[in-house]
Order: C-alpha cells, then sequence, then structure tokens
C-alpha cells in the first residue's frame, strides 16, 4: 500500500516564540504545533527515537500541575480538568482548562506565563480543547463566548471579541484553527434550541470575515429535512470540535452536533440537516462544498464532531484523497473528500440502532430505538462509541485507531406534546466496556481489538501514533500505554494519577523526544534517558 | 454532547451552569401573578405554553426574552410590536418577565425528568413466561425476588434488572511455581492484577508469563442479555416483576 503523504505543518525555529504562518504548510516534523498536530487530524508524528525496541525504558521527565488559583478555574474551585491538546512550539508548550491558558518549558515542565479570563459571566466550564497559535499570537476561547488573542512571549491580552450569545445559552469550547489569514472558531450549547454555526475571523483585528449556519436557508432544497421554517432555524448542530484542512482542495471539514430539541424528535421529523454531519467548507468564503450526514434525524445525542481525519489512500484499487471518522453513533465512514461520496461504511462497536445503511453510506435509525415514554434499550448510549477525544491514523500500518465503548443505557422521553423543546427526554444507567479499535480504512473491518481490562466504562482520552511503530493511548484504568500498531500488544505502560484526559503529543528538542499527556490537572512529560536514546 | 459534564466532570460544579452567571431569579409569586397576565392577553397567539401557534412566534425561543432582565426588553417590545397590549404597568411586564424566564428555565433542565417515567407498559403474564426460561436458573420469585416491587419504584425496577448493581468479582491468580490464590478482584489492568482473599489480605501480581488470571463475574449473564432483551422481553419482564409485591 502505497501513501501519498499528506502535506501538513512544521514549524521553523525562530529565535522567539514566532509561528511563522507559511511554515504551516510543510510537513509535520519535531513539534506539535496545533491541536491535531498538522492539519490533516491523523495525530501521527514520524519521530521515532522513541521506538518499539526501547519504549520499555521510557520514563518521567516532568509533571506540571496546573494551579488556576481562582474559584473560575474550569471548576468553580475545584480541580481543574486538562482535555485540551498542547501545542508545542520553539521549546514552549501551550495548553487551556476553561478561562485559563498556560505556557510552560517544554523541556523541563516548569511555568513561564499564566493567563487567567478574568469576571467570566458564566456559561459552561465543562472543558476547554485549546489554542490556536500563527504568527506572535495565541487564540482561545472562553466559556461566556469570546475568542481571546494572547501575545505568545507572555501571555498578555491583544484583544477579545464575542463570538456568541451567553444569553442564548451559547458557550465556547474549540481550539481555535488557524488557515492562513482565518482563525475558524466553533460555538458549543445545547440547553436550548439554538442554531449551531462555524465562524472566520481576522487574525490580527479578530473581526468577523465570515459565518455559516449549520442549517440550509429556507428555500434551499436540504431545507426539506426539516418540518418548517422555525424547527429549521431551532435546530441545533454546534461545532463543537477543531476542523481539519486540505491545503490543495482549499477546504478545511469538520463535525456538527446533535438536532435539536436532542431526544424528543417529534417535531422535527426528517433528516435535520446540516445537524451530524461531516461538512466541507471553502475557508475563504464560508461557502459549503459537500456534506455527508453519519446520523439523520438523531435522537440519541450522537453528535458527529469528532475529528475527520484526512489522508491519500486506495480504495479498490483507486488512489483517493479520503477522509475518515469514527462517529458517536458507532459507525465508521470512508468518504473520498473531494467529492464527499460515501466509499465505506461499518460498525465499529456493535450497535442496535439502525435498520440498514442505504445507497448514500448513512445509517438508517430504526423508529423502534427512538427514545420512548416507557424507555428502549440502545447502544451505543449516550456517551456513544466514541466522543470528544481524538483518534489517529497511521499511514504505516493503514490502520484508524479509535479508543470505543460498547455501551447500553435506556432513552426515555419526558416530553410527549406536539412540540417538545429543550431536551424532553434523557438517558439513564447503563453498563458499557472499553477497547481500542484498530480499523482498517479500506474495508471498515476490525483488524485488532484490545479490551482494556477491569472498569467498564468509556475512555475520554485520545490517541498518538508514531514512526516508532507505536501507539499511545489512556486506558481505562489510569495507564498511559503504548501499543504495538500492528497487534494491538501493550509495550510499556506508565500509572498516572488520573485517568489520562486529553490526546498525548510527542515533539523533539535538543536531540531528545517527549510524549506529554494530561490526566486531570496535570501534564506528564516522558522522554528516554541518554543511555536509551 | 454535555452529557460528558455527567460522564466525567469531578463535581458537578465542575459543569458550572448554562447561560450568563448573573441570571434573573425567578419570584414564584411574581412568575404565577404573570401567569395570569399572560393567560389573559397573550394565550391566543403564544400558545399555552408560549411556545407559539400559528398566530405567534414562540416565546422560549425568543431573543428579546433570552436578553430580558426584568422587563428590560420586553417592555420595549410591546410598546414596539403591533397587536400587543401597550398599557401594562411595569409591575405587571416583570412579573411577565418571570413568567417567561420561568418557562425558559424549565425548558433548559427538562433533560431532568420532572416524574418518574411510566414503565408499567408490559404483559405481566408475558414476563412470567420470559422469567420462568431464562431468569429461574439464579433468581426466584420466592426466594431472592420475594417482595422486590414494595422495594423499588417499577422505573427503578426496570434499571437494575438491565443493570444490576456491581457485586464483587471471584478471581484467581495461578502463578508458576505457587499455589493458586482466589479472593475479590481489587484491580486489573494490562498490567498487574490485585484481590483480597477471604482472610482479608492483599495480594497483588505483575501479568507476565506464567501469571493466569481466572475472572468469574456474577453479572456477565446480566451483561450477554443486553444484546438478546427485545423492548418487549424488557416490559414484560418489569411489569412481571411489578407482581411480585
Amino acid at each position: 500500500m502505497k501513501f501519498v503523504f499528506f502535506a501538513v505543518f512544521s514549524v521553523s525555529l525562530f529565535a522567539q516564540a514566532r509561528l511563522d504562518p507559511a511554515a504551516l504548510l510543510q510537513p509535520l516534523a519535531s513539534s506539535w504545533p496545533t491541536y491535531n498536530g498538522d492539519y490533516s487530524g491523523r495525530r501521527y508524528s514520524a519521530l521515532s527515537q522513541i521506538n518499539a525496541s526501547n519504549v520499555s525504558s521510557l520514563a518521567l521527565a516532568w509533571v506540571y500541575r496546573a494551579n488556576p488559583g481562582s474559584d473560575q478555574a474550569g471548576g468553580g474551585g475545584n480541580v481543574p480538568v486538562i482535555k485540551s491538546t498542547p501545542l508545542e512550539i520553539n521549546g514552549v508548550l501551550y495548553f487551556t482548562v476553561p478561562d485559563h491558558v498556560w505556557a510552560i518549558d517544554a523541556r523541563s515542565g516548569r511555568p513561564i506565563w499564566h493567563y487567567e479570563w478574568k469576571n467570566s459571566k458564566g456559561g459552561w466550564h465543562i472543558g476547554n480543547r485549546g489554542v490556536g497559535v500563527s504568527g506572535n499570537w495565541l487564540y482561545f476561547e472562553t466559556p461566556d463566548c469570546n475568542l481571546v488573542s494572547l501575545n505568545l512571549k507572555d501571555g498578555k491580552e491583544r484583544w477579545h471579541t464575542e463570538i456568541c450569545d451567553l444569553d442564548q445559552f451559547y458557550y465556547a469550547s474549540v481550539a481555535p484553527v488557524i488557515v492562513r489569514n482565518h482563525v475558524i472558531t466553533g460555538v458549543s450549547g445545547d440547553d436550548l434550541d439554538i442554531p449551531g454555526y462555524i465562524e472566520s475571523h481576522d487574525p490580527a483585528t479578530g473581526a468577523l470575515q465570515w459565518r455559516w449556519y449549520t442549517h440550509p436557508e429556507p428555500g434551499d432544497p436540504e431545507a426539506q429535512s426539516w418540518p418548517n421554517v422555525e424547527a429549521m432555524l431551532h435546530g441545533g448542530g454546534m461545532t463543537w470540535v477543531p476542523s481539519t484542512y486540505d491545503p490543495e482542495l482549499n477546504l478545511i471539514y469538520f463535525g456538527t452536533g446533535n438536532p435539536q430539541p436532542v431526544i424528543a424528535g417529534k417535531a422535527r421529523k426528517g433528516d435535520n440537516l446540516y445537524t451530524e454531519c461531516i461538512i466541507a467548507l471553502n475557508p475563504d468564503t464560508g461557502k459549503l462544498k459537500w456534506y455527508f450526514q453519519p446520523s439523520p434525524h438523531d435522537t440519541h445525542d450522537w453528535d458527529a464532531v469528532q475529528t475527520p481525519v484526512l489522508f491519500d489512500g486506495e480504495i479498490k484499487g483507486e488512489k483517493r484523497k479520503l477522509l475518515a471518522q469514527a462517529s458517536r453513533n458507532g459507525w465508521f465512514f470512508v468518504l473520498d473528500r473531494a467529492t464527499g461520496k460515501s466509499l465505506v461504511t461499518s460498525e465499529f462497536v456493535k450497535t442496535n440502532w439502525a435498520k440498514e445503511v442505504n445507497e448514500k453510506g448513512q445509517p438508517v435509525p430504526n423508529p423502534r430505538k427512538e427514545p420512548k415514554l416507557d424507555g428502549v434499550l440502545v447502544s451505543p448510549d449516550q456517551g456513544g462509541g466514541v466522543n470528544w477525544p481524538p483518534p489517529s491514523f497511521n499511514p504505516e500500518t493503514g490502520l484508524f485507531y479509535a479508543n470505543a465503548a460498547r455501551a447500553f443505557s435506556v432513552y426515555y422521553l419526558y416530553e410527549d406534546d406536539d412540540k417538545p423543546e429543550g431536551w424532553g427526554g434523557n438517558d439513564r444507567g447503563g453498563w458499557s466496556e472499553a477497547m481500542l479499535q484498530a480499523i482498517d480504512y479500506q474495508t471498515g473491518k476490525i483488524r485488532w481489538s484490545h479490551k482494556w481490562p477491569g472498569n467498564g466504562g468509556g475512555v475520554r482520552s485520545g490517541l498518538l501514533s508514531t514512526a516508532g511503530k507505536l501507539l499511545f493511548a489512556g486506558d481505562t484504568n489510569q495507564n498511559l500505554v503504548a501499543l504495538d500498531p500492528e497487534q494491538g500488544t501493550p509495550l510499556w505502560h506508565a500509572g498516572l494519577h488520573a485517568q489520562m484526559t486529553n490526546g498525548p503529543i510527542t515533539y523533539e528538542l535538543d536531540g531528545v523526544q517527549y510524549v506529554v499527556a494530561a490526566a486531570g490537572d496535570s501534564l506528564y512529560g516522558f522522554a528516554l534517558n541518554s543511555a536509551q536514546r | 454532547m454535555r452529557a460528558l459534564c455527567l460522564l466525567f466532570a469531578i463535581s458537578a460544579s465542575l459543569c458550572a451552569q448554562p447561560g450568563p452567571r448573573a441570571r434573573q431569579p425567578i419570584d414564584p409569586a411574581a412568575a404565577a401573578r404573570g401567569k395570569k397576565t399572560y393567560l389573559q392577553y397573550c394565550i391566543n397567539c403564544h400558545g399555552s405554553l408560549a411556545q407559539g401557534t400559528e398566530q405567534g412566534p414562540d416565546l422560549v425561543r425568543s431573543v428579546v426574552v433570552l436578553r430580558d432582565k426584568l422587563g428590560s426588553a420586553l417592555g420595549p417590545a410591546l410598546q414596539k410590536l403591533p397587536n400587543h397590549k401597550t398599557d401594562l404597568t411595569q409591575a405587571q411586564i416583570v412579573d411577565l418577565s418571570h413568567f417567561l424566564r420561568d418557562r425558559v428555565e424549565y425548558t433548559a433542565m427538562n433533560r431532568h425528568a420532572s416524574r418518574p417515567p411510566n414503565v408499567l407498559t408490559g404483559n405481566a403474564a408475558a414476563g412470567k413466561e420470559y422469567f420462568s426460561a431464562k431468569c429461574n436458573e439464579c433468581h426466584s420469585p420466592t426466594g431472592d425476588l420475594a417482595g422486590i416491587a414494595g422495594k423499588f419504584q417499577p422505573d427503578e425496577l426496570q434499571q437494575r434488572l438491565l443493570f444490576p448493581r456491581r457485586k464483587p468479582i471471584a478471581v484467581t491468580v495461578r502463578a508458576l511455581g505457587a499455589p493458586p490464590v482466589s479472593g475479590t478482584l481489587e484491580r486489573i489492568d494490562d498490567f498487574t492484577v490485585s484481590l483480597r482473599d477471604a482472610g482479608g489480605e492483599f495480594h497483588s501480581w505483575k501479568r507476565v508469563a506464567g501469571v493466569e488470571v481466572e475472572i468469574k463475574d456474577p453479572l456477565s449473564r446480566h451483561h450477554e442479555l443486553l444484546d438478546e432483551f427485545t423492548d418487549a422481553d424488557i416490559h414484560n419482564l418489569v411489569a412481571y416483576l411489578e407482581t411480585l409485591k
């Protein structure tokens, strides 16, 4: 199998903290300069100093415990949880919890600066995915709906601008993605029936360049996927997770969230476009290129926001530019990313909610598995077959990896009137088992599955692949684990003080490769000692 | 998406709350007065739940209402909009604001059940038949399940039937050159296993070649049933269990 290498990022080693925007289109080298490391979303690093032959000697290099020092630190006075993926740029790591950004020394884990967004006006403080960086500037979103730009070297605020309306119960949690002169932002919130959208902002001023709503315009053919305009304009579809980008096609790709009302779908009959879709947009204009909907008319809160991973490969002997997503509904999709045409559809965990796969490659919901007043047993549960933590694709193995769960719960309908709003129901209870799934992208079949022993429940950690023939993952038992990506055999682990809470990263400085992962309020840095390098 | 809040947060307060932190507190008495005003002047067009009709828009979804603070947006809107009551007193507008804010907050929280779901929709006789065929091996209506319906509400019965509370898991570890050790599983991952034996002693092993682990989860059959149950089976079984007063 031959893969066409997908153009991505690298960082010029400037003397200052600066990240050269022109360097963003180079292949990923020794740094980790954006949420997914590069534009492709593969979370694959070519670094190989740490490899299958020496990973048994991988050891702790440093720990940094984030102390927000206030009672608004993403936790109302409680311990913050690092769900962001740190960026590594010129020897500095940048990461967040809600309302807070840190810069720490990537060699030692020692703090450089800490910025607090003071006097937050509210919003859910459940998590923040991290920052985006371009030039001398850093960008992040606050729970109370602001996009904030900081000076990379000292964390001083340059400007902030409102990107959503707190009064409508929006909030903001996404790591901005920088595409040339665009800062791409997403929005969050699903308590009330509000429309989702994605925006582009000017990197210098924060001024809005364009906004694209995740619903069709009245009169569009796709508007027929809603019973009426009011339902469509209040139909949800948040943009919770950072985009990926193909510079050649000049398209950004992202997933959209659940339709509203979330559980009670009685007054939104139809497919409910563009909720729970994979979307391709032109980043210069915000114009829609294509869409594919993994979950038509969802009533289970299964956002299709999981990272759309971009790589080139062969399907049935034909070379193609591909996009793959392991979606929260338990299904795996491979699309032609130029057209959105479906190429592979398969379950990556066993589910019970779809009655068939249609000619477009979509699983079709079984109406019997829609929430009911007396309850209906559904798999996966609301947490999904996967959730927001990022997957990984390894071009050497041709395998797509998902830290997955097989889970059941009972979905109840609470609101049975003709026009339910909000959620109108929920799921309850549950049993689950967690496993790492290696999916053959050409067939959608599971090449290997490694069940995490012990605690049931989902895992909330992302994945990292490296050219060192390693796959890094968090298990359900507070371990960071390195596995053989071909077979799924665990090769190394480190016990952390909590379950992993973000996607691990890797970078190299002074000839030393580091692996960094977060667990709860702490970042852990690992490296080989000099004798093992 | 925010279900993650419940699944993953260290404490509920980690999740703060939706919307602005400084939000209009709802005075129940004012909301009750506002409801009377609403019923008198607004219900015909905006509907009994303020969710709109063909004659008037949904007020729970109204940006004016969502941005309103004690009538700050509502009052001017009533003056500006055609065919609206323009001579309400400021006190009436404030009361109306409390009523509409109450509707908004109710909607934002309706992922939580206001009353237990009615799950008694099955056929008890069919449930008894299923029980006799599939459950009798481990359970008895006159033994461990005698009077079970008196202990739990029907919705809780349904949940416990599907997702029983965790029970101690039996484990035996056989390490080369040592007698097997059995006990209750404390923890297992890919690298270590630990147990507490009948005498209360703690034991742990590295999971290396030569260390075999045998686990017997008493709930494994329940987990298998999740793939076998139809929803009718579940409702029938709950209806049957409800007869075991």
